[in-house]
């Protein structure tokens, strides 16, 4: 059995194969961004060259298609219908020009307050179509609660739509100025996804692959079914942090509060671990110029990479945050933080005498000996490093609680271990280690963990209940599915509940689970008053498959 | 995106395991729902507005302001703790500079907490916006202070504290006292022989709408902060005069509360009552959210907002004007005497008897305060709760001059030595020397 991992990066696409023993082959590719495509079918014919095809049992992919398609505004147009009621006022949250807001409301419990007005639902659609829209959202306030207003919608639209996105079947969790970019991205992206998608199925049809189970990588460091990607793309943004966090899980055996350093070309990635458990972003992910609903690791960048150049200020050493072409190493001209390191000799890489005469002569230019410029500049990368992560833990610390029992508990996140992945990472090592005094790793195969770690993400979910006793509703938003509970339903059933209908959903998507990575995430029961007496329990459960590896590999 | 005109730090803290009792209106659903509007509304997502977590008080920060009997640690629990250090949290945002406001969205409240406490009254057991008031004077120096009373109850305890303190202005707008819980807060109490002036009640009528609250506004409360320019403004933001609330009479709706935040631009704003959990509190702290931070409220509605039907009419608005002309003059012309307490000797004292509704006993209280010349005088309290043990507190304030301080020293040794006192507590604001003495 053979499990494929392909990350298609900024500058490499990398891929793996991965079998009972271990790595079994290993490419990597330049990444040829108008050809994804071509990137992928080149890496992946190597890795079958390389392997028996009949072993293959499935392929994980990160992609960067839909993430660029949105960062390029390179997307189709989408009708927005939206219905607010009171509060902010939902025009601050236009995302595009075919905009429209619907009077009616539905109240935080999911009742209706005002009807959602048919006659400008109406004009509106008229609108989308004399405006050549074939893509809509539709997205209402309180719909996690009640669904009811973006039915209507989608009913309205009806054969004017090639694909619509209802804001409650994104999440069960709540902000609709999120829910509306999210079901606005959706849409975007949808046409250019699904083309990828049906390109990527025909590819391994011709390879002769046509069997094996294709699953794309969502930035909360799981996969989804390549089936259901194709309803869901905006999930698929921002993967390639997680394929990273996710190979390191594979390659180290974690299970400490631990930083994990993804130290790239121009970037280094920055994410926390609790214990053995990478963080998830509270809310969601920033793209474009709207934050958005899609669960993600939290990963924090700064402007620090191998390829960062080194720069004078105030007769200050800087490092970054541009990139002015490549290392002297490898032919550019302004020295960077490999080519310092090339200098102190913890690297090993590219043309080491061009290297060394560039940063002789950037030295004495400023004035300055070899040997103090690449300790300033290394310093400087590290020192920068060490404050950002510095306040990336304060902020996670900061972060807040609604209980007494949190409050008290205060689980304060201490690091005790470092783990570095990506290019310069043995070469910085002795550095992180000797600035923070913690336990430092790099591991074997840094360099393709990021396939790694998309070869051996497992499939996540996550599902949010929500109870209503007294009006005797449960209900799940996500999986638009509501059931009567008698008025005796307790905080446990849905418990139960909510864990069935996560590990149902998993076999749909044709994943099976024994459910011991399926865990209870929050979980909570009000009870309602009115007067001086309990006319029901508001229960809130919220559960999720666990992000992490199928099994760990070293 | 939004951004706001004005940062603002928000302290939310709805201490989901904390009640009262389970069907009491102070108990862990009551912030539910607005945690829902604030999240659903995206408001963390607005540039310039954050959410913090609260810090935990101490017994100093409590035994700073309150003379506790027994101790601070039998009456606030640790949920009031947490309350007060969302206060305190507030302020320090405020005051180091990295929020220019903020609201502490925090329960349990503690306006009805007196100077005084052997126990709980009105759901409060120790009074939060005083303990993060003498936090700010403690850790960043003297300071003219503002609190501006919004609830729906009159904020006996806030008064209480503060009625000796003239660098403390407290004015209180609420449901007038014939009609509703505690029962005080007439234009006559404006404050102790050495303050006099420095409170100011103002009590209205059941059925006061917005436009009501707005003339308040108008007529008394600024020209009233106009001239007393404090160096920082409180709101004790109590949010039952919501005219859905189930404990009180009055018709103010969310749009009103958002007008009267947005007139008196507090710099700290802390959460008190108001018990409508659903119909009002999401919308009205959503409302004051967005006015604190200067970011457009106009379309924050409560279901079943009409304001024709809430209107007050002519004669409710013309006694209204009068209750302003009358509480104006109290505090520009006030009183050569205060309204309660006996002069005696040198000392002006009190008698009371204050009823701890929520726990269902009484306390006999004396309080004396010494009429000195060169400073605001020496404060001492001899309190027995029914058939408990004596307790004595004594407070020297922070600008006390040289001679009230030994007399408080000495009466400190003599109330030792005469062990007539189960618990003695020693305020000494100057030297901030805190002593307690008791089993
Ligand atoms: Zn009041
Ligand atoms: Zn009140
Ligand atoms: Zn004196």
């Amino acid at each position: 059995m053979l499990l494929l991992g392909i990350d298609v990066g900024g500058t490499h696409t990398d891929a793996v194969a991965i079998g009972p023993d271990g790595l079994e082959a290993q490419v990597k590719v330049a990444t040829d961004h108008d050809n994804l495509l071509s990137s992928i079918r080149n890496s992946l014919g190597e890795i079958v060259r390389h392997t028996d095809p009949a072993r293959i049992k499935q392929l994980n992919l990160s992609t960067t298609l839909s993430t660029n398609s949105i960062v390029e505004g390179n997307y189709e147009d989408v009708g927005v219908i939206v219905s607010a009621g009171p509060g902010l006022d939902p025009h601050s949250f236009m995302t595009c020009k075919d905009f429209h807001v619907i009077p009616g409301s539905l109240d935080h419990r999911g009742s209706e307050t005002k009807r959602l007005d048919n006659l400008s639902l109406e004009e509106a659609i008229v609108s989308c179509r004399n405006a050549g829209i074939k893509v809509y959202a539709a997205v209402t306030k309180f719909s996690p609660r009640n669904p009811a207003h973006e039915k209507s919608i989608e009913l309205a639209i009806g054969d004017n739509s090639d694909f619509t996105t209802l804001g409650h079947q994104l999440t069960g969790r709540l902000n609709f100025p999120r829910r509306i970019s999210t079901a606005f991205y959706n849409c975007a992206v949808w046409r250019v996804f699904n083309k990828f998608a049906d390109a990527i199925a025909d590819t391994l049809d011709e390879m002769g692959l046509g069997q094996i189970k294709v699953n794309i990588l969502k930035a909360d460091g799981g996969t989804m079914p390549l089936d259901l990607s194709r309803k869901v793309p905006v999930q698929s943004i921002f993967s390639g942090p997680a394929a990273s966090v996710m190979g390191i899980i594979a390659l180290c055996n974690i299970t400490h509060d631990s930083i994990i350093y993804d130290i790239g070309g121009t970037t280094t990635d920055i994410a926390i671990f609790a214990g053995g458990s990478p963080l998830i972003e509270q809310e969601g992910i920033h793209i474009g110029s709207h934050p958005t609903l899609v669960r993600a690791l939290k990963v924090h960048s700064i402007g620090i990479g191998g390829d960062s150049a080194i720069s004078m200020f105030n007769e200050k050493v800087r490092v970054g945050p541009n990139r002015l072409g490549p290392s002297i190493a490898f032919g550019g001209e302004t020295p960077t933080l490999t080519d310092a390191l090339i200098w102190k000799e913890s690297c090993d890489c590219g043309n080491i005498e061009r290297s060394k005469t560039g940063f002789t002569s950037f030295a004495a230019k400023n004035g300055l000996e070899p040997d103090e410029l690449a300790d300033q500049a290394i310093g400087y990368a590290v020192d920068k490093i060490h404050d950002s992560t510095r306040s990336l833990v304060d902020e996670i610390n900061q972060q807040p609680v609604y209980t007494i029992h949190e409050l008290l508990e205060n689980r304060k996140i201490i690091p005790r271990k470092i783990y570095i992945m990506g290019g310069p990472a043995q070469a910085m090592k002795m550095d992180v280690f000797r600035k923070f005094r913690l336990s430092t790793e790099v591991p074997e195969n840094y360099d393709v963990a990021n396939a790694i770690g998309a070869a051996l993400t497992r499939t996540t979910t996550e599902l949010e209940l929500f109870a209503d006793t007294e009006r005797g509703l449960m209900f799940i938003p996500s999986l638009g599915h509501r059931e009567n509970v008698p008025r005796n339903y307790k905080l446990e059933d849905a418990e139960k509940d909510a864990m069935n209908h996560l590990l149902a959903h998993l076999g749909e998507m044709h994943v099976a689970s024994d459910g011991s990575n399926a865990q209870i995430t929050s979980s909570s029961s009000f009870n309602m008053v009115n007067g001086t007496s309990t006319v029901g329990r508001n229960i809130r459960v919220k559960c999720q498959i666990k992000p992490g590896v199928d099994r760990t590999y070293s | 995106m939004l951004k706001a005109d004005n940062s603002l730090g928000i302290i939310f803290f709805p201490a989901f395991d904390w009640a009262i009792s389970p069907t009491h209106p102070e108990r862990e659903e009551r912030l539910l729902y607005t945690q829902d509007q604030l999240r659903e509304e995206g408001l963390f997502d607005i540039e310039g507005i954050r959410e913090y977590k609260p810090e935990v008080a101490c017994s100093e920060d409590i035994e700073r302001v309150h003379f506790c009997f027994p101790e601070a640690e039998a009456i606030a629990t640790r949920s009031h703790c947490i309350s007060a250090g969302g206060a305190i949290k507030a302020a320090k945002l405020v005051m180091e500079g990295e929020r220019k406001r903020a609201f502490a969205l925090v329960r349990p409240p503690g306006h009805h907490a007196m100077k005084t406490v052997q126990g709980s009254r009105g759901f409060c057991a120790i009074n939060i916006e005083a303990i993060m008031c003498e936090y700010i004077r403690e850790n960043y120096g003297p300071k003219r202070i503002a609190i501006v009373d919004t609830d729906c109850h009159h904020g006996d305890g806030t008064q209480d504290v503060y009625w000796h303190d003239p660098d403390t202005l407290f004015i209180s707008l609420h449901q007038d006292g014939r009609t509703l819980y505690p029962g005080t807060g007439f234009p006559k109490e404006s404050g102790g022989p050495k303050a006099l002036g420095r409170t100011v009640n103002i009590p209205l009528p059941p059925g006061t709408s917005d436009d009501g609250f707005m003339m308040v506004m108008e007529k008394a409360v600024m020209p009233i902060l106009e001239d007393f320019k404090p160096d920082l403004i409180i709101n004790s933001a109590g949010q039952d005069n919501h005219f859905t609330d189930p404990i009180t009479n009055m018709n103010f709706s969310a749009q009103g509360y958002a007008a009267l935040n947005s007139m008196l631009k507090p710099d700290i704003a802390v959460l008190e009552g108001g018990y409508a959990i659903q119909g009002a509190l999401p919308y009205v702290n959503l409302g004051i959210s967005l006015a604190m931070a200067g970011v457009d409220y106009s379309h924050v509605r409560e279901p079943g907002f009409n304001p024709k039907a809430l209107k007050e009419s002519e004669e409710v608005m013309n006694y209204i004007a009068t209750i302003c002309e009358g509480v104006k003059d109290i505090y520009f012309n006030p009183p050569a005497k205060s309204s309660e307490g006996v002069v005696s000797g040198n000392w002006s004292v009190r008698h009371r008897n204050i009823f701890y509704d929520t726990e269902g006993f009484t306390e006999s209280q004396t309080e004396s305060l010494l009429l000195c010349e060169n400073c605001r005088g020496l404060l001492k309290v001899e309190t027995q709760r029914e058939g408990g043990p004596m307790g004595f507190g004594l407070e020297i304030p922070a600008a006390a001059c040289e001679s009230c301080r030994n007399q408080g020293y000495s009466l400190l040794e003599e109330a030792q030595v005469k062990s007539r006192y189960r618990y003695i507590q020693l305020i000494n604001r100057k030297d901030k020397d805190y002593l307690r003495y008791g089993f």
